[in-house]
């Protein structure tokens, strides 16, 4: 199961759905979106627009879905918690 | 942010609480206040502080700019009046930083993202926004509806005259009785009745709860 978190250094939401999947021992790849310049922040911006057709954080891909923002119960249902 | 050009509205070395009592009015008006949990509270602020001390203005700490100011500007902090009928159903703004000034334990509502299914409580005006024997039209969404005030009461009817689809929430008020500004028609604001045949238009039930006024839609 491949677990990848878009997340901003700033959010709240996205701390603790990181701290979440810790807590649970899921690993995940996590992208600091707001940390990225250049380019590769367009292409990552464009990339979570894609995803999660808006510019809110956490996005959260289980798998190629999708979960925006701390939602527990939908994560718990994707990662079989 | 360096690919944006930022609009300084605040002076440097703004803490969370200079931003604390500025955006308390601001959203009192609107019918909300901080959420109750303080360490919630403190832990999207600091996200807010981190927000105006690299990009010179705050912003949602949960949102990225793209540096297309039209689509940046879709949603700023405090986000209620983007989304003013949703908030009002879910009692909290999209985070949760404020929360809807009837709730007494903003803890409770961490997690709620969507508006209960059904019908709900929107939070429609201040008790004083309106003096007595005043009508205004309010907006729920894309939906007018028509206030009234009479008797210390308030009243809510679709905001529409069934003669010619005038704004009812113009009308002028004698009593319980709106007449419409166009043609005169006549309705009761408790019932919606008029004389005319098949022409009553629809109440929707109000409450007033801690000076804010709530219709059931």
């Amino acid at each position: 199961m491949a677990t990848k978190v878009y997340a901003l250094s700033t959010c709240p939401y996205c701390k603790m759905a990181r701290k979440y999947l810790e807590e649970n021992a899921i690993p995940f790849d996590v992208v600091e979106v707001d940390m990225l310049t250049g380019t590769e922040r367009e292409e990552v911006v464009a990339e979570v627009k894609r995803l999660s057709g808006g510019t809110s954080f956490p996005v959260i891909d289980v798998d190629g879905q999708v979960v925006v923002g701390f939602n527990k119960p939908k994560m718990q249902e994707l990662l079989h918690l | 942010m360096s690919d944006s050009a930022p609009r300084r509205r605040f002076a440097p070395g703004t803490t969370a609480d200079d931003l604390k009592a500025y955006m308390a009015p601001f959203v009192a008006r609107l019918g909300y206040k901080f959420n109750t949990d303080e360490d919630f509270v403190a832990m999207v602020m600091e996200g807010e502080i981190e927000v105006l001390e690299r990009d010179g203005d705050v912003y949602c700490p949960c949102r990225v700019r793209t540096g297309d100011p039209k689509e940046d500007l879709k949603i700023i902090c405090p986000c209620i009046p983007f989304y003013t009928d949703r908030f009002s159903a879910m009692r909290k703004c999209w985070c949760g930083l404020f929360i809807r000034m009837d709730v007494e334990d903003g803890s409770l509502l961490h997690g709620v993202m969507e508006a209960p299914a059904g019908e709900a409580d929107v939070r429609i005006a201040a008790t004083g926004d309106l003096a007595d024997g005043q009508g205004r039209v309010v907006a729920v969404g894309k939906r007018k509806l028509a206030l009234f005030r009479v008797g210390g009461e308030f009243f809510c009817l679709d905001n529409v005259c069934m003669h010619m689809w005038a704004p009812l929430g113009e009308g002028y008020l004698e009593g319980h009785t709106v007449m419409c500004p166009w043609h005169g028609w006549r309705y009761d604001v408790r019932t919606g009745a008029t004389d005319h045949p098949d022409a009553d238009v629809k109440t929707h039930p109000v409450t007033v709860r801690d000076g804010e006024v709530f219709v059931r839609i």
